[in-house]
């Protein structure tokens, strides 16, 4: 038929997911573990 | 902590040289890699990952996540061999300290990259480990995006076998038992990312869902599932989603053969192709909707979209777009009874068909 024809073959694929493992975030907790292991100043 | 003393020069996306005075640890220069990575400057980027392991580093969770981060960087930049070798290091370094949710998004990335290569049996394998630590982890995210790759995976395979030239619904046994799988895995991601809220991920996973149904032959849920993809890239803002959502509704609604509809679908397609600026797409959606005004019997129409997108594809030098332009033209003006023009576009579709080696072209243009 004419719709057999004249279809699109061409369809829009949604993007992979890639998984991330985030420096920045493990920067910032190895930062916070450092500061909150840090001895308390008496004043 | 090992250090660098160095002058690094790398080419930036503006082709000019930029000059680094290194004096950083493995992790500084990594963050920075990250950053640029972020920033969708993947070529720098993958300059400081390698600077970041030339510095060296005995943290090996910053080892996994250069590993990780120059894969992906790599399947962005479509080196997708350097990616499998990355994202195979970052499997095996994981593997070997025992982090197991390392491990799953390792997989995870593995499966993708070996999906794309075509190596659909390895990529499945690495798709199951990741749902499986997934679950094992409780990790209700992790098993929806392992859900997701998985219907991705069975998607491609099927469609690298579907026959050019058949019709959607029309395929062999092989095909339609892959292509089920894919909305088997879909449907049962959708259910977590509802469970999740993730609006997202939800959108994400209707738009392929969508296409799935549309090659089964599944129109109308197919409809149903890009009008779903349609409104979350709406709450987004998302306009390349829509766009997607527009040509895949216009699609459907050709076999529904609602083709006022399509045709309101495909405008919106275009409109949105123009404002990205994506040639390509522009030049794909004046096609449709020249063969949409076709199937409406609306020639002089179908004739401005089809020379439309000629001209979009000389100038991107596409020859098989070209070609294609040609052939659709001469049969709308020979529905005109244009003769002389139709005569004209059916000689260039046959010098066109030559050049390309389009035997079946060549065959139809000297009919």
């Amino acid at each position: 038929s004419a719709v057999a024809t004249l279809r699109s073959d061409h369809f829009e694929m949604e993007p992979e997911t890639m998984e991330t493992k985030s420096l920045t975030d493990y920067f910032n907790k190895m930062h916070r573990d450092v500061m909150m292991g840090m001895p308390k100043i008496e004043e | 902590m090992a250090v660098s003393s160095a002058v690094l020069s790398m080419q930036n996306e503006n082709r000019t040289f930029v000059h680094y005075r290194m004096e950083a640890s493995c992790l500084d220069l990594a963050l920075e890699a990250e950053r640029l990575c972020k920033g969708g400057d993947y070529g720098v980027g993958v300059s400081f990952f390698e600077a970041a392991m030339q510095v060296g580093t005995e943290d090996l969770q910053v080892l996994s996540a250069i590993y990780s981060q120059l894969g992906n960087a790599y399947f962005h930049l479509q080196d997708y061999s350097k990616s499998l070798e990355f994202h195979h290091h970052d499997l095996i370094l994981t593997r070997t300290t025992g982090d197991r949710l390392g491990e799953a998004k390792a997989s995870g990335n593995l499966g993708n990259t070996l999906k794309v290569l075509g190596r659909f049996d390895e990529a499945e394998v690495c798709c199951q480990r990741h749902l499986d630590i997934a679950r094992e982890l409780g990790d209700k995210v992790g098993q929806g995006r392992a859900l997701y790759n998985f219907g991705n995976v069975f998607h491609a395979k099927g469609k690298s076998v579907c026959m050019s030239g058949t019709a959607p619904g029309d395929f062999p046994e092989e095909v339609t038992t892959a292509l089920q799988k894919a909305a088997e895995y879909y449907e049962a991601d959708l259910c977590i990312v509802k469970e999740l809220g993730d609006r997202a991920a939800q959108g994400r996973t209707y738009g392929n869902l969508g296409n799935t149904y549309y090659l089964l032959g599944n129109f109308r849920d197919a409809l149903a599932s890009h009008e779903q993809r349609l409104l979350i890239a709406k709450e987004f803002g998302d306009r390349s989603a829509e766009r997607r959502a527009y040509c895949n509704l216009g699609n459907a609604c050709i076999f529904l053969e609602e083709f006022e509809r399509a045709a309101e679908h495909y405008r919106k397609a275009l409109q949105l192709a123009r404002q990205l600026k994506e040639l390509a797409v522009e030049a794909q959606a004046c096609y449709s909707l020249g063969n949409t005004y076709t199937l409406l019997q609306d020639y002089e129409r179908a004739i401005d979209y089809h020379l439309k997108h000629l001209i979009i594809a000389q100038d991107l030098n596409d020859r098989i777009g070209e070609g294609r332009a040609c052939w659709s033209l001469g049969n709308a003006h020979t529905a005109l009874g244009n003769h002389d023009q139709a005569m004209h576009f059916a000689e260039k579709h046959l010098e066109i068909s030559k050049e390309t080696g389009d035997r079946s072209g060549e065959l139809t243009a000297r009919m």
